[in-house]
């Protein structure tokens, strides 16, 4: 017995050592292809994207699957990740020197200001460029110049239940904040479902912060300077913690996620929620006896106004030796009928004019189209809208602890001061 | 107790004699020494390093600063309250862990029919993952659609669900249960292997002796249980101080920092505020802390028997 | 009723009432699983219906054990098989490095011995989260970027501690008199570790290989930022993968969690016998 564990051990002993010498994994320890220019050679790029949905690695690789097959010299290895760990990974890349050729992400500025981007029309040829519609284009730009291709956007929209409000004695649906605030009321009140949900967690704090500042004609700044502590946007949290105060909605906002919050909606146990376009897809496959409607965002005055959000696909130069690579996949995808599939299978809003065009008659899209153009899009392109992200993301909850308004906002002002 | 002593004394004359130079450990001692200095000191240099630099929000390095970095974290408002709530993390989870770890172990040491799958069933929430035990903790104390909500509800404990999570100070309590669920196990397994490790003469020999079982107990089983329960504890305050995936499920949506231990502020730090050189900062401070903890634990409970 | 007699020659009420004891911790240690393992049985409405069932109402969902191994967001059959390997290949190592250095500590003085120990226990202390940015360089530099090895090395090196220093404990309280008889008789110091020594100490190195293979198999924060191959990830990594910006697969994320806790529970099983050899067993008379 104990002759058979010593030899055991050693046995085991040679085993790892075997497996140490051997282990690489499946495909790993691959370095980069071989320089671009040369006759015959393979560019392999990076590529780091989030993932949207539970399609959206299938929908890259069916892409990069396609688009490889039309270009053998060009080789792409994909890499997901959650949003949660997007950025986190990508700083230790760039840290590492080893930054994504192409990267999809919420904030570029940053990245733009310390010279790391390629710009836009070093990665896509110039009718590419030239289709992005120009409202989002602006968007992408620093100093004059843009580096993002915008890849997505969303517009936020009022979803409300019918059943609650009839169960509650309403029958307009709310275009102003005292109208949302009266008709959430009701609903707490009458009904067992709550009335207006509000998720100042750490997932969708600006998002949420944003809808109310835009309807009172606020916002987070511009490309010269953050300002979150605006009497503008003051006014708008104290109408938010109003709504809190006077039980208008869920309990303990400040810690409410926006997912779960939605899936109450989706549930049927809640009035009023603000959703996208995902929503619409979210409730029809998991509820889809639920009788509800999509309306504009409520505002103070009752003028339209809602928050846009986009998304970009955008270039690490590295070296720059793979920018002709890198060119030819974006003008690929870019282009119309591969768009419009990757957009509308995700449930976006599409970016381009041709992309527009061919989705104008989706039903679906739309209410969130007709909304954009009264869109205020977060200052992306402000080096500091990230710090300013994360402050939002873990001070605003705090409107629901007793910290006044002013004092919350003055907090949030100073992260993003320190940031820039 | 007898057992014990006489040996001890010999011993130190025969290690004495062989006690060789630092040359002749190092065939046995090296490749442990070798896999450290190879794998933790640059990534460990690299963080001190960073520490002292002004790193922008992408990760470019852009100047040395030297100890601006670590003036801003002691001058930070929010770090009394952070060192606060990771004293009473540490202390409360590591102790609750112990007693009931103890008491366990000795249990399962007890013979009884069905045993080995009691003990299987023990080590569950040691081989799955934190972050799922955790996960499934938040989300079965959502008020909406968590069960235990419901649980609670339907044998008329609670009117309606309770949001366990979105408080400071009652998240903070279930992130406690939590980490000492997750705890037990292991502490448990390293204490049932102390107790299997005390010979039986010794246990008779007390038994002869007419002590009582809580006698025995304290003056013969826990003496020898030293060893184990030292490590354990050891790697319990460690491990509970650097927790971040419990408290980061459980109170990470909670806003403001009066949750907070000093790990999960490191993490908003880098996630939220993207500063890698103050995240560096303060992870040198949380080094620091657990050093001179665990300096003082081992200068004063020595885990390591002498020979 | 020979079923309740046990070695210690407890009373049949005793051993019913250890039983009864018995089942209570075990379902208060298998609540949690329980619901992720009825959670893995739902579809994915029914995970976030309000109010909840505690029991899948649809009936049972079994499909989602045979469709979780290749989803669209990951291949779980192929990180399954990178987390064997990589924890399995980690521990050996550990072993290997840990098991003469808490020999050669507990049994001889040799200057220096103390920073060693410490020297250990300070790779416990670091956290890997905040060491990421570190270790990406450096497995960059060391051309391992992606690979298995690297995860190997760094699960190995940082792992160390806990199997060292308990080892430590368990040689120090095998009685001196042993090694020195088997030296008397000739044996050299290797045949004194494996022949008498690793017998008597077979509690802790248990303990220690659980602890660390435990360790190895949820490590998450090195692994996210080391293995960007889908394939190469390991499933605490690949879990994540379910988590979409709207909504998140849950019984998937139930159902490999589940998967994921059987070869910890199988590598028990098969271990768990040596937890009662040792001393106790009367090894040393």
């Amino acid at each position: 017995m104990k002759k058979r564990t010593l030899r055991g051990t050693f046995i085991a002993g040679a085993a790892a050592a075997a497996l140490l010498l051997t282990s690489c994994g499946f495909g790993g320890g691959t370095t980069d292809g071989g320089e671009s220019g040369a006759p015959g050679s393979v560019t392999t790029l990076d590529m780091l994207v989030p993932s949207y949905s539970t399609g959206t690695k299938a929908l890259w690789e069916g892409v990069i699957k396609d688009f490889e097959a039309a270009n053998s010299d060009v080789k792409i290895n994909l890499e997901i990740q959650s949003w949660e760990n997007l950025e986190s990974v990508l700083k230790t890349k760039v840290q590492g020197n080893k930054a994504p050729d192409i990267y999809n992400g919420g904030a570029f500025a940053e990245f733009a200001a310390e010279g790391l981007l390629a710009p836009a029309t070093d990665i896509a040829s110039e009718a590419t460029v030239a289709d992005f519609q120009p409202s989002f284009a602006d968007n992408e730009k620093l100093e004059g110049t843009q580096y993002g291709l915008p890849l997505i956007a969303s517009a936020r929209a009022l979803f409300y239940n019918k059943t609650l409000m009839e169960e509650a004695g309403i029958s307009a649906v709310p275009k102003t904040w005292d109208e949302l605030h009266d008709a959430a009321m009701a609903v707490s009140e009458k009904t067992k479902a709550d009335g207006y949900g509000m998720p100042l967690g750490s997932e969708e704090a600006q998002g949420e912060s944003m809808i109310w500042f835009a309807g009172n004609g606020g916002n987070f700044g511009d490309t010269a300077s953050i300002a979150v502590d605006t009497p503008a946007n003051v006014e708008a949290t104290e109408y938010m913690q109003k709504m809190i105060k006077d039980g208008a909605t869920q309990k303990n906002p400040g810690a409410t996620q926006r997912t779960p919050m939605l899936n109450t909606f989706v549930q049927g146990k809640l009035g009023f929620a603000y959703g996208l376009p995902q929503t619409v897809g979210q409730i029809e496959k998991e509820n889809p006896d639920l009788e509800y409607g999509i309306a504009p965002v409520a505002t103070k005055s009752g003028a339209p106004a809602t928050l846009g959000v986009a998304d970009r696909l955008m270039s690490f130069k590295n070296d720059g030796s793979k920018t002709a690579a890198v060119k030819k996949f974006m003008d690929y995808f870019f282009a119309a009928d591969v768009y419009t599939d990757w957009v509308s299978t995700e449930g976006f809003l599409p970016t381009t004019k041709s992309g527009s065009e061919k989705l104008a008659g989706d039903e679906t899209l739309k209410p969130f189209l007709d909304m954009l153009p009264n869109a205020v899009f977060y200052p992306t392109t402000n080096p500091a809208w990230n710090a300013t992200d994360g402050a939002f993301k873990s001070l605003m909850g705090q409107i629901d602890t007793g910290k006044s308004a002013a004092e919350v906002l003055k907090e949030i002002q100073a992260k993003a001061d320190a940031a820039s | 107790m007898s057992v014990a002593t006489a040996p001890k004394r010999r011993s130190a004359r025969t290690s004495a004699r062989e006690g060789g130079s630092f040359l002749s450990a190092l065939p046995w001692i090296g490749p442990a020494l070798l896999l450290i200095l190879a794998i933790v000191v640059f990534p460990a240099g690299y963080m001190i390093y960073n520490s002292t630099r002004k790193i922008s929000q992408v990760g470019t390095d852009l100047e040395g600063v030297g100890f601006a970095n670590f003036s801003k974290v002691f001058a930070d408002p929010a770090l009394p309250r952070i060192l606060l709530n990771t004293v009473v993390w540490v202390v409360v989870v590591v102790a609750i862990t112990v007693v009931i770890s103890l008491a366990l172990a000795q249990f399962l040491n007890k013979p009884f029919p069905g045993r080995t799958l009691v003990r299987m069933a023990v080590i569950v929430p040691w081989a799955a993952s934190v972050v799922m035990t955790t996960t499934v903790f938040y989300y079965a104390a959502d008020p909406n659609y968590g069960i235990f909500n419901k649980f609670l509800t339907d044998i008329g404990v609670l009117d309606e669900g309770y949001g366990f999570t979105k408080n400071a100070v009652p998240a903070m309590a279930v992130a406690i249960v939590v980490a000492i669920f997750v705890s037990i196990p292991f502490t448990t397994y390293t204490l049932l292997a102390g107790l299997q490790a005390i010979p039986n003469e010794t246990l008779e020999a007390a038994r002869m002796d007419g002590a009582n079982r809580w006698g025995t107990y304290i003056f013969v089983i826990l003496p020898q249980l030293r060893g184990a329960l030292a490590v354990a504890v050891l790697i319990n305050i460690i491990n509970v101080f650097n927790n971040l995936p419990i408290l980061k499920i459980i109170t990470g949506s909670i806003p403001g920092y009066s949750a907070d231990t000093l790990m999960t502020y490191i993490f908003k730090v880098l996630q939220f505020d993207r500063r890698l050189d103050i995240s560096s900062a303060l992870s040198v401070v949380n080094f620091a802390i657990v050093l001179v903890i665990v300096a003082i634990y081992v200068k004063t409970v020595k885990p390591m028997r002498e020979v | 009723m020979s079923i309740l007699i046990t070695e210690d020659r407890a009373s049949r009420r005793t051993v019913i009432w250890r039983m009864v004891v018995g089942l209570l911790v075990a379902v208060a240690f298998l609540i949690p699983y329980g619901i992720m393992f009825f959670g893995s049985l739902k579809t994915q409405a029914e995970i976030l219906a309000i109010p909840p069932s505690y029991m899948p109402r649809e009936g049972a969902q079994w499909s989602n054990y045979l469709t979780m191994w290749d989803t669209p967001e990951t291949p779980v059959a192929f990180n399954l098989i990178s987390t064997i390997v990589i924890s399995l290949s980690a521990t050996l190592l550990v072993l290997l490095v840990a098991t003469p250095a808490a020999y050669y500590t507990a049994r001889f003085k040799f200057p220096g011995k103390m920073v060693f120990m410490f020297l250990v226990i300070v790779t416990q202390m670091l956290q890997p989260a905040v060491l990421t940015a570190g270790l990406f360089k450096q497995m960059l530099a060391m051309n391992l970027y992606d690979t298995w090895l690297a995860m190997i090395l760094i699960n190995a090196a940082f792992n160390l501690a806990f199997a060292v220093w308990i080892m430590h404990s368990f040689f120090a309280s095998v009685p001196k008199e042993v090694d020195e008889a088997a030296q008397i008789d000739g044996a050299g110091k290797l045949r004194v570790l494996f022949r008498i020594n690793l017998p008597l100490v077979w509690p802790g190195i248990v303990t220690a290989v659980i602890f660390t293979f435990v360790s190895c198999w949820n490590e998450f924060a090195a692994s996210l930022v080391i293995l960007s191959t889908a394939e190469n990830q390991p499933l605490s990594v690949a879990l994540t993968r379910f988590v979409g910006q709207y909504s998140t697969a849950w019984q998937y994320v139930f159902g490999v969690s589940i998967v994921a806790i059987i070869p910890v529970i199988v590598l028990f099983m098969l271990i768990e016998k040596r937890l009662i050899g040792g001393l106790a067993a009367g090894a040393v008379k």
